[in-house]
């Protein structure tokens, strides 16, 4: 394991050139994916909200989620990667929940409940990274994604006050449930083992997803929901 | 904001080109306004004869009703009954945006607005937060709700002004925020502001 500290964007430049990748590919994940998701679910999402307290509400979470890809886009640009390999369709594979389109006010609530608890996991464990710019930026990320989930938490104790609610919503958790442990990566993944070797993350994909599993079935049973099996590796 | 872009690299360059430069004297504007606007400062205060001016010329209501706290706010705001002046700003919002993507390239006008609207977000959450906590009984829910209502009419704004739309509902919907308003929607005849 290394003790290599990278403070600023300036030192960077100086860095071993796989830890100099294994921050980009990290910066560049997380502005691309998002910007996929303000655009596949946050903005739509507005559509279905019932209310014009929950639209505004859903307005400032969609603004939120660009903000972040801002922000990784900003200081992507800064460490020299260019722009257009930090928005969808420039090559980089988009996460496969990406692939299905909002349709339901129910479905978002669930996205937002459980996707963006695996959200807060990925930025977790970067709140120790040894390159600080994406450690202070995990930082400041970490309370509006706490926000968001804690939006999915209020709109599904609303929904599960009546039996429609609830049934529409255990729904939505069934179709999008299969989908999320995946967000971890491989079990073997190379990426992974040179974060940890570099301390950019802290933990094995494999760790990661452990812990998800169990918070999401504990924030699911808060609710009364339930989660379907899945296969966990990814 | 705008769909997904699924454009090879030289596509991406040529959709960019020029386009911000161009932008930015219309943007500048924008940002000073944002920054000197009262946010949320006169919430629940005596309508002046300035607030009931725009409010009418933003809704056409004949009529403006104040609400004075954020209990009262959150109540209206949460009725299922009263989307019918969103979905009338919706579908003017959309008309405006197709005439501003024909007047500049589609990705730099989506990053400009979001640039935007990321800033001026980030700015209104915190005179949403000042305000509540000044007048006391919101819900931390609603200081969100707040924070992304003010950020829309910014969003909204910019995008008429891209779109050359000089005398749009969206000019005294800003203006009321401006103001220190914060227009909470039309039931009915009346508009109702907090």
């Amino acid at each position: 394991m290394s003790d290599l500290v990278v403070k600023t964007v300036e030192e960077l430049k100086a860095a071993p050139e796989e830890y100099r990748e294994a921050v980009a590919k990290l910066v560049i994940s997380h502005a691309v994916n998002e910007l996929y998701g303000a655009q596949v679910f946050d903005e739509p999402a507005i559509a279905y909200a019932p209310t014009p307290y929950a639209k505004w509400l859903t307005c400032r979470v969609a603004m939120e989620e660009y903000g972040h890809h801002v922000r990784f886009k900003q200081l992507g640009v800064q460490m020299g990667i260019p722009e257009q390999r930090m928005v969808p369709g420039a090559g980089k594979k988009p996460l496969s929940i990406f692939e299905f389109p909002l349709k339901t006010w129910e479905e978002f609530v669930a996205i937002k409940l459980l996707a963006d608890l695996a959200e807060i996991l990925q930025v977790e464990d970067l709140l120790h990274c040894t390159f600080h710019p994406l450690r202070n930026l995990a930082r400041a990320t970490m309370p509006e994604e706490r926000f968001h989930a804690q939006f999915g938490e209020d709109f599904s104790a609303e929904l599960v006050k009546t039996p429609d609610g609830k049934a529409r919503l255990q729904a939505a958790v069934n179709e999008y449930w299969p989908y999320l442990p995946k967000f971890f990566g491989g079990s073997k993944s190379r990426n992974n083992e040179i974060f940890r070797k570099w301390k950019i993350k802290q933990r094995t994909n494999d760790e990661m997803r452990e812990d998800f599993v169990k918070r999401a079935t504990e924030v699911a049973a808060k609710y009364g929901l339930t989660l379907p099996e899945v296969r966990l590796a990814a | 904001m705008s769909a997904q872009d699924a454009r090879g690299p030289e596509e991406f360059e040529r959709h960019w080109s020029g386009a911000l430069p161009a932008m930015i004297p219309l943007l500048e504007t924008l940002r000073i306004e944002v920054r000197s606007a009262s946010w949320f400062a006169a919430l629940g205060e005596p309508l002046s004869d300035g607030d009931r001016v725009d409010a009418t010329d933003y809704s056409g209501a004949a009529e403006v009703q104040r609400v004075a706290s954020w209990a009262e706010a959150e109540a209206f705001l949460k009725l299922t009954t009263t989307l019918d002046w969103w979905n009338r700003e919706e579908a003017l919002r959309k008309e405006l945006l197709a005439q501003a993507e024909a007047r500049y390239p589609e990705r730099a006008l989506w990053t400009a607005l979001t640039e935007l609207t990321t800033d001026a977000g980030d700015l209104v959450h915190g005179k949403a937060a000042t305000a509540a906590a000044r007048m006391g009984g919101a819900a931390p829910a609603s200081i969100h709700v707040a924070a992304g209502a003010a950020a829309q009419a910014v969003y909204q704004l910019a995008v008429a002004r891209a779109a050359g739309a000089s005398a749009s509902p969206f000019e005294s919907k800003f203006r009321l925020f401006a103001a220190g308003r914060w227009p909470l929607g039309v039931a009915g005849s009346r508009l109702v502001l907090f």
